[in-house]
């Protein structure tokens, strides 16, 4: 048994805010959204250019609230996007930094999580660990995965790892079972939409939910058709960047229905407006089919179905995925997200001993 | 002397020859594939320049093998890439013919089709020209119709002659109406496309032409969209160069060299592992759309249903079987018979089993 008490700082940053946590063992003790204001944020040109004002802020907070700062004996970073690695927990180190900061993966807030852990880790003292965890990179890919239909493109496994593996375990805790030894689908409802097969404890498929394919989601457009892109691109006038920010963050329902708010559009179909009730339906409808999609990856066997994120919280919508796929198998619904919990909790674990801390090379 | 009713002359251009066929009923009497060489075929800008030179290949054909034309009442032609329709026969008038030389969607060797049976019915005393089952037929629910962007609409365009006539071709074996059953028929040729057949209406497929849905032979389906963006601004490629990569020389061919599947079939199983590895995996995304459509029918699936020339494989049957065998019984149709299809088509008319339509 352990007896002691392991304090965790658990760093999330997000678009316009950075969400810190406080953990003691398993329980959250402080949790705060530090905005950050369009004005502040403006003078950046670079994401990355960020990551002085973003640790200057997480720093204030912590002693503005009069929390224990030389407690904090490890900080846990989101991971962001780097080269395709195994799910778990990585120790932060020069490989790690050099790839967050280069642009080479794509450039995202996320990529400030680990950043943020390495540059707060180390002004809370040199004992300090810090880490990551289950990077939107991680690849379990089988082989089939990874074709797409011209070898001049790979499908890439870009998805909500962490909060998907974070679920899918409770679940199978839940359950009294071994996470790698079930076959579950895992659907991730929020800004973007990943639906993913895990395999015995692999997510062996997943749509590429940045900028690839699968169901459209509040702000992205997923699958489109292959042709008709084609052509728009060369024939509406718009420049690649402007087709990039109408499909990547201005499509699915901001584009149809011009709010990026699921909650939104559910209060409007409760209040019976077709437009809504047609795209909400629709969206829907993709979700189930790129779950019979990942039924079939699954060899057509599988132990459950599990829905997440945040807009697992519409009734509505859930109900129509549900009477689509309830045939496949158990469908059980976890509304919201339990990142922060799943980061605090692998970091304890590994301060502990009890999971093996992964070397990014 | 047989009683000379019922006689229909079908006309089934493709991009490379044109085949043509008289039935009595739906007894064959006459079949013919007339192969075009590309130099005779060069000399056209436009598939629309080739109506009156197939036309009259086809005419000598008919008479130097002594074809009765008088005894023709249908004159059945393959369809093309009209506007959408819905499923079944339509009668060729000036508007259809219209779309057929100016097609709103492209130029293919199957808008010939119903401009050449039309001529040929007028010259006859008996005849009337149709078309039957176009690629364009459009039975899609609204939900199938909408992409991720208000600007791109997912479209109906699939192998629907042939997948009609095998989800027909069962409904009946089994002896329940086509309109009473939740069928997914899987066309597997140069391209693959997936259809969703809920009483007898094709509410979703994947868009088999450039759009969406598993890589096949000869195309690429779905494609991580970033990318395609990507190298549209690359400078390196003109619009026609990448839409050719997308349909012609997508899939197989873009990984081979190859459209013919059953030689990467044979690599595959004399131990090319990369052969193996891209055969399993255009089997893969195809058990994947399967999968799909099951849940556009509320995963009440009354059978799976293959067909076209890659369902000779058992191999590749079996791969796909291995994914989707909990999902329904699946039934097994190899290889196509189009010009059997329009005959059938024909004959519905005859029967007076289905009102041609008039196209609009």
């Amino acid at each position: 048994m352990h007896m002691e008490r392991t304090t965790i700082l658990v760093i999330n940053p997000r678009a316009v805010y950075t969400r810190i946590a406080i953990y003691e063992n398993y329980n959250i003790l402080f949790l705060k959204d530090i905005q950050h204001p369009d004005q502040e944020l403006g003078r950046f040109s670079h994401i990355i250019e960020q990551l002085n004002y973003r640790k200057k802020k997480v720093l204030e907070e912590l002693d503005n609230n009069g929390l224990c700062m030389g407690c904090v004996k490890a900080v846990v970073g989101r991971g962001g996007l780097v080269k395709p690695v195994k799910s778990g927990i990585y120790a932060m180190n020069e490989a790690l930094i050099h790839d967050l900061k280069s642009s080479e993966f794509g450039e995202d807030f996320v990529d400030l999580g680990g950043l943020l852990a390495e540059e707060v880790g180390k002004e809370l003292g040199k004992n300090v660990k810090s880490y990551i965890v289950d990077p939107v990179t991680v690849d379990e890919f089988n082989d089939y995965a990874r074709f797409t239909g011209h070898p001049d493109f790979d499908r890439k496994s870009v998805f909500h790892t962490l909060n998907q593996k974070a679920i899918a375990r409770r679940h199978a805790k839940a359950l009294m079972r071994d996470y790698n030894e079930m076959k579950l689908i895992v659907v991730h409802l929020g800004s973007g939409i990943s639906v993913s097969a895990h395999d015995h404890g692999r997510v062996v498929d997943s749509n590429q939910v940045l900028d690839g394919d699968g169901p459209f989601s509040p702000e992205r457009t997923g699958s489109l058709p292959i042709g008709d892109v084609v052509r728009y691109c060369f024939r509406s006038g718009k420049t690649e960047t402007e087709i990039i920010n109408m499909l990547m963050h201005g499509g699915g329902l901001k584009a149809y229905l011009g709010t990026f708010s699921a909650l939104e559009v559910d209060a409007r179909v409760n209040h019976d407006d077709p437009d809504a009730t047609k795209v909400f339906g629709a969206m829907a409808y993709q979700v189930s089919k790129e779950i019979g999609a990942m039924f079939a990856v699954l060899d057509s066997e599988i132990d459950g179905i599990i829905i997440t994120g945040g807009i697992a919280n519409s009734r509505w919508f859930v109900n129509e995925i549900i009477k689509r796929v309830e045939k496949m198998g158990p469908v059980h619904v976890y509304p919201g997200v339990r990142e922060l919990d799943s980061m605090a909790q692998r970091a304890l674990e590994a301060l502990r001993g009890d999971v093996e801390v992964l070397e990014y090379k | 002397m047989l009683a000379c009713t019922n006689h229909i002359l079908v006309i089934n251009p493709g991009s490379t020859s044109t085949k043509i066929a008289v039935y009595r009923g739906l007894q064959s009497m006459f079949q013919k594939n007339i192969v075009h060489s590309e130099e005779e075929l060069s000399i056209f800008d436009k598939v629309a320049d080739q109506f009156e030179f197939r036309k009259d290949i086809i005419l000598k054909e008919l008479s130097s093998n002594d074809v009765d034309l008088d005894c023709i009442e249908i004159v059945m032609g393959r369809g093309g890439l009209i506007k959408p329709v819905p499923s079944g026969v339509i009668t060729v008038n000036d508007r259809l013919k219209e779309d057929l030389r100016n097609s709103p969607l492209g130029e293919h060797a199957s808008n010939l089709g119903g401009l050449i049976a039309d001529d040929i019915a007028r010259s006859l005393p008996n005849a009337k020209a149709y078309i039957a089952d176009p690629v364009v037929v459009d039975e899609f629910d609204d939900l199938a119709r909408i992409t991720g962007h208000p600007v791109l609409e997912r479209k109906s365009i699939f192998h629907a002659l042939n997948q009609k006539a095998i989800a027909y071709d069962y409904a009946r074996a089994i002896n329940i109406p086509y309109n009473e059953l939740n069928l997914i028929v899987v066309h597997m040729g140069g391209g693959v496309t997936v259809g969703a057949h809920h009483h007898g209406r094709v509410i979703d497929v994947n868009q088999g032409l450039d759009g969406d849905g598993p890589f096949s032979p000869e195309r690429t389906g779905t494609l991580p969209v970033g990318g395609v963006i990507g190298l549209c601004f690359s400078g390196k490629y003109t619009e026609k160069e990448i839409r050719k990569m997308v349909t012609g020389k997508g899939g197989l061919v873009a990984y081979f060299n190859s459209n013919d599947a059953r030689h990467i079939e044979d690599m595959a199983k004399s131990g090319d592992a990369k052969a193996k590895l891209i055969y399993e995996a255009m089997a893969y995304q195809v058990a994947k759309e399967i999968g799909a459509m099951a849940t556009v029918l509320f995963s009440h699936v009354d059978a799976i249903l293959l067909t076209g020339g890659m369902a000779y494989s058992s191999y590749f049957v079996e791969l796909i079987s291995d994914r989707v065998k909990n999902l329904a019984a699946i039934h097994v149709f190899p290889g196509e018979d189009e010009m059997k299809a329009l005959a059938k088509n024909g004959v519905k008319v005859f029967m007076g089993e289905i009102e041609p339509m008039v196209y609009q």
